[in-house]
C-alpha cells in the first residue's frame, strides 16, 4: 500500500531523511518513533507533499508521489502535529470546506460529520456557533483528525494525534484505528508516547538521524536486543542511556 | 480545469472571502458578528477612497482620454498597492501548507481562488475610488452614456492585470532565483513593488502636466505606449466610439499584456508556486554559528551609546526582540518595509525636487515630515506577528504594565529604521546642488519624530508583536496612511508660513519645546498604562 524507495531529503548540506526504503501493507499500523529531528515529521511531510523529495520515489496506492501527486493525495489522510486549523470557521464550516475539497455531496458530508460527532462525543451546536479559534486543544483535534477521515482515506498518517485529547478520547482513537487497521488501511503513527505505540502498532521503525535503526513488531524487537521495554530499547539506540544521571545532575543547580 | 478542481476552486473562493472578513485568528471574533459582505468589512476604506475620488472633479474640463488616464493611474496605484501588501501573507501563508497542500487541489487552482478574491476586494476600493469620475466620463464636458460600461470593464481588466503581475514577481523571483532565498526574495519584491508603485503615482501628475489640457497627439509620444494607465485609457476610447489608431493600439496593448501576464502567472508559471509553498513547510535548520562571532546588534547593544539606553533589563529585552523581528522575521519584514516604502518614497521625491530648485524649500521639508512619520507607521506596524500568542510571556512576567516593552520597541524602531534612513537623507542633501543650505528645512519634521514614535503607544498601546497579523488589515492601513501623510504636511507647511515671515528659528524653539513637553506628558501616559484583561 506504502511503498518508499530511497526517499531523501536534504536541506543544504544536511541531510534530514536518508535513503529511506521500507514497504507497508494494508491492515498495518506502523509506529514511526525517533528523537526530535530524526527525520519522522519530514519523512511524513513528503509522503503527503507538504515537502518535495530531494530524491527517491514513494508510491502510494499505486500511484507514484512524484508522478501522480494529486491521486496520491486523494488516498491520503494526514494528522499534522501542528493541528493547524482556519480559526475563523467553525467546526463545521471547517469540515465542509475540507469534504467539498474532496469531492464529497454536502448530504453524505454531513451525515459522515455527524457520525464523527456522535463518535467524539462533539455537541453539533458547538461545531456549528463556535469559531474554531474558541475551541480547547482536545476539541481542535478532535476536528482535524475528522478532516483527515471525511473521505474515507485508504492511508492514514498520523504526527502526535493524542496531543490534547483527553483521556477518555485518546482510549477511543486508540481502539478505532485498530478497527480502521482491520479494515484495510495502511496506518503510520508517528509519536513520541511510547508505551502507546507498544500497545496499538503492529510494527515499529526507530528512525535516527534520518535513517532506520531498526524495523520490526516490537515485541520482537525488545526480545531481540534484550531490552527490558520498547522505552529502554529507543533511549539505548537514540543516545539517551544517560538520561536518568544528567536530569539527577540538573536538579542539583536548583539547591539554593 | 476538471470538475473537481471546478467544485475546489469554488470552495477556496468561498473560504478566502470568509477569511478576509473574518480575519485568520478570529480572536475575540462571534460568529454572528462577523461582517457579511466586503463591503460591510471596509466601509470606512470604502468612504475614504470615495473621498479621494471627489479628485476626479478638477478634470471636469478635459477630455476624456484623460480623465480616463488619471482614473486608471491613480486605481492602479490603490489596488498595486493593496495587492502588493496583501500577496505575501495571503499567497504565502505557512500554516496554510499543513492545512491544504495534502489535499487534492492543484497549486493553479489554489492561487486562482487566492487571486480571485484579492481581485474581488480590490475592485470594490476601486470602484469607490471611481465613482466620481465615472459620473463626469458619464455626464461631463465630453461625456457620454457608454463610459459607465466601459470603464467598469477596463477598471476589471485592470485589476486582473495589476493581480497578474504582482503574482507574476513572485513566481519568476521564485524561478530565478530558487528556493533557497525565497523568503528574502519575497520581501525584496514586494518593497520593490510598493517602492514602483509609489514612484509610479509621482509620475501621473508630471506626465498629465506634460499632456495639457487639450487632446494629445499620441503619436509624438511614444512613451505614453509604456504606461499601464494609457493602455486602459485607449480601451475606454475605442469601447467608446472615440478610438483613433493610437487609442486602438493602446487598448490591443493592454489586452494582449493582460492576457499574457494571465497566462503566465496562472499557466506556465503556476508549477512554481507550489515549490513556494513547499519551501514554507520546510523547517529549515540554521547554519551553526560560530560561538565567537557575535551578531552585530549584540555588539551594538554592549556598546555606548546604545548600551546606555538599554540599561533597563525589559527595555533592553525588548528592544533585541523587535529588532530581531524586524531584521530576520519574513512576515514582519512583508508588513513594516512596504509600509514604509512610502515614507523613503516620498521624501527623496520632495528632496530632489527641493534641491534642484523645483519646489524650493517647500520640498525639503516636506521630505522631513515624512521622515518624521517613520516611527510612528513602524511602531504602528510592529503590533501585528503570527506569533503574537508568544507575546503572553510579557504578561506573565512580574512587569506591571506595557510600557517598557514599548520603549525597548521605539528604540528598536531609531537604530534599525531611523538611524538608516536619516544617514541616506543626509547623504542625498549633501549630494544634491543646493542641499546643504536647505537642510535646515528638514529640522520641523525631525523634530517632531519622538512626539510621532510615542503617540502609538501613548493612545493605542501598541505592544510589539501582540496582536494577530490578519489585524492590519492592509487595505484599513492603506487609508491611515494616506490620511497620516496629509496630517505630515501641515507641521512642515506651519515651518513654511513661519520661514516666510522671517520667524522661521522662533517656530524651530516653539515646536522643539511643544515637542519635549508632549513627549513627556505621553511618555508618563505610557508609564501608567496596565495591561489590558486577556480575552
Amino acid at each position: 500500500m506504502i511503498s518508499l524507495q530511497n526517499l531523501t531529503k536534504r536541506f543544504g548540506l544536511q541531510t534530514a531523511v536518508n535513503g529511506l526504503t521500507l514497504d507497508i501493507p494494508a491492515g498495518q499500523i506502523v509506529g514511526l518513533l525517533g528523537p526530535n529531528g530524526a527525520g519522522k515529521s519530514t519523512t511524513l511531510k513528503m509522503l503527503t507533499g507538504l515537502l518535495a523529495p530531494t530524491s527517491g520515489t514513494a508510491t502510494i496506492c499505486g500511484h507514484d508521489l512524484l508522478t501522480h501527486p494529486m491521486e496520491v493525495k486523494r488516498n491520503v489522510g494526514f494528522v499534522p502535529d501542528s493541528g493547524a486549523v482556519f480559526e475563523s470557521l467553525s467546526g463545521l464550516e471547517y469540515l465542509e470546506m475540507v469534504a467539498a475539497l474532496y469531492g464529497i455531496p454536502a448530504e453524505a458530508a454531513r451525515e459522515r460529520i455527524r457520525q464523527f460527532i456522535a463518535f467524539f462525543d462533539l455537541s453539533f451546536e458547538t461545531l456549528t456557533d463556535k469559531l474554531l479559534g474558541a475551541y480547547s486543544k482536545g476539541m481542535r483535534r478532535k476536528v482535524v483528525i475528522t478532516a483527515a477521515l471525511l473521505h474515507n482515506p485508504p492511508v492514514v498518517f498520523f504526527d502526535e494525534p493524542l496531543d490534547g485529547l483527553d483521556a477518555n478520547a485518546a482510549v477511543g482513537f486508540k481502539a478505532l484505528i485498530q478497527t480502521l487497521a482491520r479494515e484495510g488501511k495502511a496506518i503510520v503513527y508517528s509519536s513520541h508516547i511510547l508505551d502507546v505505540v507498544e500497545r496499538v502498532c503492529d510494527r515499529v521503525i526507530i528512525i535516527d538521524q534520518g535513517v532506520i535503526k531498526v524495523d520490526g513488531p516490537p515485541a520482537e524487537l525488545v526480545a531481540q536486543h534484550d531490552a527490558r521495554s520498547l522505552e529502554q530499547l529507543f533511549t539505548h539506540l537514540t543516545g539517551g542511556d544517560d538520561l536518568e544521571r544528567k536530569a539527577a545532575d540538573f536538579a542539583k543547580t536548583f539547591r539554593p | 480545469m476538471n470538475e473537481s478542481q471546478t467544485s475546489a476552486s469554488r470552495t477556496l473562493q468561498q473560504l478566502y472571502l470568509t477569511l478576509f472578513l473574518r480575519g485568520r485568528s478570529a480572536r475575540g471574533l462571534k460568529k454572528g458578528k462577523a461582517p457579511k459582505s466586503v463591503a460591510g468589512k471596509l466601509w470606512g476604506t470604502l468612504a475614504m477612497y470615495g473621498l479621494v475620488g471627489l479628485l476626479a472633479l478638477t478634470f471636469l474640463s478635459q477630455t476624456s482620454f484623460i480623465l480616463s488616464f488619471y482614473l486608471h493611474g491613480m486605481s492602479l496605484l490603490f489596488l498595486g498597492m493593496f495587492i502588493a501588501s496583501s500577496a505575501g501573507e495571503i499567497l504565502f501563508n505557512k500554516d496554510e501548507a499543513e492545512i491544504l497542500l495534502h489535499r487534492p487541489v492543484e497549486p493553479r487552482t489554489l492561487l486562482w481562488a487566492k487571486v480571485s478574491v484579492l481581485t474581488r476586494i480590490s475592485l470594490w476600493l476601486a470602484l469607490a475610488f471611481n465613482i466620481t469620475g465615472l459620473i463626469i466620463g458619464s455626464v461631463g464636458k465630453y461625456g457620454t452614456w457608454l463610459f459607465l460600461p466601459v470603464h467598469l470593464a477596463s477598471t476589471c481588466l485592470a485589476a486582473l492585470f495589476c493581480s497578474g503581475s504582482v503574482v507574476l514577481l513572485y513566481q519568476l523571483c521564485l524561478r530565478w532565483f530558487g528556493r533557497e532565498r525565497l523568503d528574502n526574495l519575497m520581501t525584496g519584491a514586494q518593497v520593490l513593488l510598493a517602492v514602483g508603485m509609489m514612484a509610479a503615482s509621482q509620475m501621473v501628475p508630471i506626465v498629465m502636466r506634460t499632456m495639457g489640457p487639450t487632446t494629445i497627439s499620441l503619436s509624438e509620444k511614444w512613451w505614453i505606449f509604456l504606461l499601464p494607465p494609457a493602455w486602459f485609457a485607449g480601451f475606454d476610447e475605442v469601447f467608446t466610439g472615440r478610438g483613433t489608431p493610437s487609442s486602438w493600439a493602446l487598448a490591443a496593448i493592454g489586452i494582449a499584456v493582460t492576457a499574457g501576464v494571465l497566462a503566465l502567472a496562472f499557466g506556465r508559471l503556476a508549477a512554481s508556486y507550489e515549490e513556494g509553498l513547499q519551501n514554507l513547510a520546510e523547517s529549515r535548520p540554521a547554519k551553526p554559528r560560530d560561538p565567537a562571532q557575535r551578531r552585530l546588534l549584540d555588539r551594538l547593544m554592549d556598546a555606548p551609546p546604545l548600551s546606555w539606553a538599554l540599561r533597563d533589563a525589559i527595555v533592553r529585552a525588548s528592544f533585541r526582540l523587535t529588532a530581531a523581528y524586524l531584521l530576520r522575521d519574513r512576515d514582519v519584514k512583508l508588513r513594516v518595509y512596504p509600509g514604509l516604502a512610502p515614507m523613503l518614497v516620498m521624501p527623496a521625491v520632495f528632496l530632489v525636487q527641493g534641491a534642484t530648485g523645483t519646489s524650493g524649500d517647500i520640498g525639503i521639508a516636506f521630505a522631513g515630515g515624512y521622515l518624521g512619520l517613520i516611527p510612528l507607521m513602524a511602531m504602528n506596524l510592529l503590533q501585528f506577528s503570527q506569533n503574537w500568542q508568544a507575546a503572553d510571556l510579557y504578561r506573565l512576567a512580574p512587569v506591571p504594565g506595557p510600557a517598557p516593552f514599548i520603549r525597548g520597541a521605539i528604540r528598536a524602531v531609531a537604530v534599525v529604521l531611523v538611524l538608516p534612513a536619516l544617514i541616506l537623507a543626509a547623504v542625498v542633501v549633501c549630494v544634491l546642488p543646493n542641499g546643504p543650505a536647505s537642510a535646515v528645512m528638514l529640522l520641523p519634521g525631525l523634530i517632531a519624530m519622538p512626539v510621532y514614535a510615542l503617540v502609538p503607544g501613548a493612545i493605542e498601546k501598541t505592544v510589539p508583536l501582540s496582536k494577530p497579523a490578519e489585524e492590519a488589515k492592509s487595505a484599513t492601513r492603506g487609508a491611515v496612511m494616506f490620511v497620516l501623510m496629509i496630517t505630515a504636511l501641515a507641521v512642515p507647511g506651519l515651518a513654511i508660513g513661519a520661514k516666510m515671515i522671517g520667524f522661521f528659528w522662533v517656530f524651530l524653539l516653539v515646536e522643539a519645546l511643544l515637542a519635549a513637553a508632549i513627549c513627556l506628558a505621553m511618555s508618563s501616559a505610557i508609564s501608567r498604562k496596565a495591561w489590558d484583561p486577556l480575552e
